[in-house]
């Protein structure tokens, strides 16, 4: 695919934002790491070398203890294996990941009770929360789910919103007053307390959590996209396509959409940070995703009513900024990057 | 049919209404002859002679009561326990014996029918504009609570169905009369009486007209001043009729209850480090263990104790449908029984505190069966009754059986409680048993486990005097929606025991029986009994003094003013607090105290 000069124009504009540029390049580091979470952060071992043989637990199937010669038949504790290997002195090894925790286990130790403080010996780097679970696991696989909710949530929002936005301002007339009417009825409906409601009567799971609020979540875009295409809908090129007998289809969706990009673009980011922000606020209020995923929310709770655990709070407050940080100089290094004035000083 | 009902339940009223014009003309109805009066003069005393009468003592509401009638409509609040405990009944029950002791009533005498009580009232009992209890107020009380003018469909219904009438043979005897015999016949016959002068004919008006009266009660206390949304006071009768009785002597020490609204927990706590509230309760473990380490405490003004009582505890725990093809099989019961770390749960989140409910039917006295343990953590006996119901270990390490795994949803209503659940998740996993957790909203909970659509039910129910099978247990509830019967427990044995538990009238046989039922639940083990707190934490500021030992078998609230069983066992002591004051100023400071009362512990195994 060849980028045309304008495309390649927008994206040196990009690079030379560097604030924009450095959140874009850490933030899809941290998508990838999170990625590739269960290298980093978890209960399972890297590797276990065991009498001549390798094992690499991570993915696939769980390993009773049994396998490595320990006396039970549930899941090996390889924290626990690692030290009766290294008492041995049979060669055997056990390689573990950086945390060596998972989400949702809970580290519970005798005559101690949770929140447990930061500790390097323990390797729980940012602490535990009140049950005894790693609170760096916790976010960790709390980030992987919030973006990937966040990314879901975006394409649903867009995939209705564009569609139904550039249909009324292409077509206008009564369809456009219809969609009108029906969108001023819907966004009067207070969508917090309907997911309240909603949630507190079913569970719901991550792609139902997606599906309701998408339901209330396409308004604003379509609105903006609406204007969008009744101005393009008055262009010459759109003239021209009709003249030469192009669908009403295809002129929406090969020519005003195309046309509408840089609004759709400029928008993603912002809307990224708004998913993340609802989850979490949703999960804060107990009305998000089912316990015990991990979550930001769930973890925001925890350490307001647990303000002395400090880490418990400083731990996710620090995550959110930073994640909210760069989601928001990538969007406004995008939207500045496809301004067409490009007299401004921004840099 | 609401209209055809009515007649039915007018006619006993009608009948009595009949028997007291006849009475009045003919000569009064004759009591039988050859009855056996009984008093209670001689079980033990639980007040301490010492106490001494003064003080005031200041607690909190979380809300505002929305009436101070005791029936009607918004009329089951909390407060509603504050004016009923200052509405003395015929007879009490003594916290420690259980046995029956007077309130109202001097005398009692069972009839030879097994459906009548007989009962003499205190010549000095007296109501607190003065006047006198008669046993027309007694009559009063079924009239009264069959009434339509009261709103109260739960006590018509009630009052019709099971008294069938108040016999009046004079201003101080009466007779009070079941629909049908009854083992414990006492506990419902045992009747409030109502102010006939008070209310006189009721008139379609009685929710609004009475919504803020202050009715006149038979108790040592009653409410003097109110102030709507803010406060409530209550003040302690001079001179009041009871206050020699036997049981009542020494008790009810404060001269005022004051209840101040304070609409948020933390802030109560804020106001009773401050002195503002005498009263905190520390049963939670994070205000025991990590709350309570704050300055008052520690200058020794607060004191702490914790009472171990020997009361009816809660069915706490993991209700299984046995309706779902997963739960028919009982070995799976029993391995999902032997799958639950409760113990784990206790040790290590509920810092001790908890201990292991051993069944569902503890501190019932004599109809608790003892011998019974609950099924502890044992990944044997998971492996053992899962090979028996020819399961096997999936690759995921949970049990799989033609192609379904053992995982299960626990449903559940209240978010504490999901700290407990993560961990018997995690703990479960190792017995190879997937629990996938459900919050619900409360009403949403309980309205799937009435409709019998849970796998598990995490929740407990509330107890009664003496245990009830039927509502719980028996076929005649199970397969249907809106019962109690939420394990669907369907069994011939069973339900031949718990009829026989009904309709048997002697307490020996019953106490066998119910024993014998206890151990049936456990055989056919659709109830995974979890926790207990068989006692009562609290803070108090040291000038409040409490008897010894602190409590009673039954008390659940050291400091409850009013009760007439458990209250009011504690008093004020002045030059305590003046010493309290002069060390508050000058910032010196007392040992700090925590009491640790066993005195009805029971010795419970490890959980």
């Amino acid at each position: 695919m060849r980028l045309s000069p304008l495309t390649i124009k927008k994206i040196r504009r990009f690079k030379s934002i560097k604030r924009g540029y450095w959140s874009l390049i850490i933030f899809a580091l941290m998508v990838t790491l999170s990625l590739g979470a269960e290298l980093l952060v978890n209960r399972r071992a890297l590797i276990v070398h065991y009498q001549g043989r390798y094992y690499f637990p991570v993915y696939g199937r769980m390993l009773p203890g049994k396998t490595f010669g320990l006396d039970y038949n549930y899941e090996t504790n390889y924290r626990k294996l690692a030290k009766v290997f290294a008492s041995r002195h049979a060669g055997d090894w056990v390689l573990m990941p950086v945390v060596p925790y998972g989400p949702y286990e809970n580290d519970l130790k005798p005559n101690r009770y949770p929140p447990f403080a930061p500790s390097f010996a323990d390797r729980h780097f940012l602490g535990t929360d009140t049950i005894g679970r790693d609170v760096l696991a916790r976010l960790v696989y709390g980030f992987r789910i919030a973006v990937f909710f966040s990314l879901a949530l975006l394409a649903a929002n867009f995939l209705i919103g564009v569609s139904i936005g550039s249909a009324m301002g292409f077509w206008g007339g009564k369809f456009d007053l219809f969609f009108q009417r029906i969108i001023e009825i819907w966004s009067n409906v207070p969508f917090l307390y309907v997911i309240i409601i909603i949630s507190s009567i079913v569970v719901p799971n991550f792609f139902m959590l997606v599906v309701i609020m998408a339901l209330f979540g396409w308004i604003s875009i379509t609105w903006t996209i609406r204007t969008m295409a009744y101005k393009e809908k008055a262009r010459e090129y759109v003239l021209a396509a009709r003249a030469m007998g192009a669908s009403d289809l295809r002129i929406i969706f090969r020519h005003i959409i195309p046309n509408t990009v840089a609004i759709i673009v400029t928008f993603a980011p912002f809307a990224v940070s708004s998913g993340i922000i609802s989850l979490t606020s949703l999960d804060y209020l107990g009305f998000g995703l089912p316990p015990p995923t991990p979550s930001w929310g769930e973890l925001l709770q925890q350490g307001w009513a647990n303000l002395d655990a400090w880490w418990i709070v400083a731990s996710v407050i620090v995550a959110m900024v930073i994640t909210l940080l760069t989601v928001t100089f990538i969007g406004e290094a995008v939207r500045e990057a496809y301004d067409p004035r490009m007299h401004t000083t921004y840099e | 049919m609401h209209r055809f009902s009515k007649p039915g339940q007018l006619l006993p009223a009608m009948l009595a209404a009949l028997l007291l014009v006849t009475g009045a003309a003919y000569g009064a109805p004759h009591l039988p002859s050859g009855l056996k009066w009984l008093s209670n003069d001689t079980d033990p005393l639980y007040a301490a002679p010492e106490a001494v009468k003064g003080g005031s003592l200041h607690l909190a509401l979380l809300s505002f009561p929305l009436t101070f009638r005791v029936v009607g409509p918004d009329s089951n609040g909390s407060f509603r326990g504050a004016i009923l405990g200052n509405q003395l009944s015929l007879i009490g029950i003594h916290p420690n014996t259980e046995h029956i002791v007077p309130e109202l009533a001097t005398h009692w005498a069972f009839g030879s029918d097994k459906k009548t009580m007989y009962f003499k009232l205190n010549p000095k009992a007296r109501w607190s504009d003065g006047r006198p209890v008669t046993a027309g107020d007694f009559a009063y009380t079924l009239e009264f609570m069959r009434s339509k003018k009261i709103i109260a469909p739960w006590y018509n219904d009630y009052y019709s169905r099971e008294i069938e009438r108040v016999i009046v043979y004079d201003d101080r005897t009466l007779a009070v009369v079941s629909t049908k015999a009854q083992p414990d016949l006492y506990l419902k016959l045992n009747l409030t009486p109502t102010p006939r002068h008070f209310y006189g004919r009721l008139g379609d008006d009685f929710v609004r007209r009475y919504n803020w009266k202050i009715v006149p009660n038979t108790g040592p206390y009653r409410i003097t001043r109110f102030s709507k949304g803010r406060s409530i006071v209550f003040a302690r009768k001079k001179n009041w009729w009871g206050r020699n009785l036997r049981y009542f002597k020494h008790r009810f020490n404060v001269d005022r209850v004051i209840f101040r609204v304070i609409r948020d927990l933390n802030i109560q706590w804020e106001y009773f480090k401050k002195g503002k509230l005498d009263v905190f309760g520390l049963t939670m473990p994070k205000y025991w263990h990590e709350k309570s380490k704050t300055r008052v405490f520690e200058k020794g003004y607060v004191q702490r104790i914790w009472f171990f009582n020997d009361t009816q505890q809660p069915a706490m725990g993991m209700w299984l449908n046995q309706d779902h093809a997963i739960f028919a099989d009982r070995n799976v019961r029993y391995a999902f029984a032997h799958g639950m770390n409760v113990g784990k749960v206790i040790r290590q989140v509920l810092h001790n505190d908890y201990y292991r409910l051993e069944n569902g039917y503890v501190g019932y006295g004599a109809y608790s069966n003892r011998r019974i343990r609950a099924r502890r953590f044992n990944l044997q006996k998971v492996a053992f009754y899962m090979h028996k119901a020819g399961w096997h270990r999936g690759p995921d390490g949970i049990w799989a059986k033609n192609g379904r795994r053992f995982s299960v949803v626990v449903t559940y209503g209240f978010a504490g409680h999901t700290p407990r659940l993560v961990v018997l998740k995690e703990e479960a996993k190792k017995a190879g048993i997937e629990l996938r957790l459900e919050k619900l909203d409360m009403s949403a909970a309980f309205k799937k486990i009435l409709e019998k659509k849970h796998d598990v039910a995490w929740m407990g129910w509330s107890t009664s005097l003496r245990p009830q099978f039927w509502e719980h247990f028996h076929s005649a509830n199970a397969h249907k929606p809106q019962t109690n019967n939420i394990t669907n427990t369907d069994d011939a044995q069973m339900d031949r025991l718990i009829d026989a538990y009904r309709n048997s009238l002697e307490a020996k046989e019953r106490i066998v029986l119910s024993k014998k039922i206890q151990d049936r639940i456990h055989a056919i083990g659709a109830f995974v009994p979890t926790f207990m707190v068989p006692y009562v934490r609290q803070a108090f500021w040291r000038w409040w003094r409490l008897p010894t030992p602190p409590g009673t078998r039954h008390t659940d609230d050291l400091f409850a003013p009013f009760d007439s069983a458990t209250g009011g066992l504690f008093w004020f002591d002045a030059a305590r607090y003046r010493e309290t004051a002069r060390a508050r100023k000058k910032h010196t400071s007392f040992a700090p105290a925590t009491i640790i009362d066993k005195t009805y512990r029971r010795e419970v195994p490890a959980p």
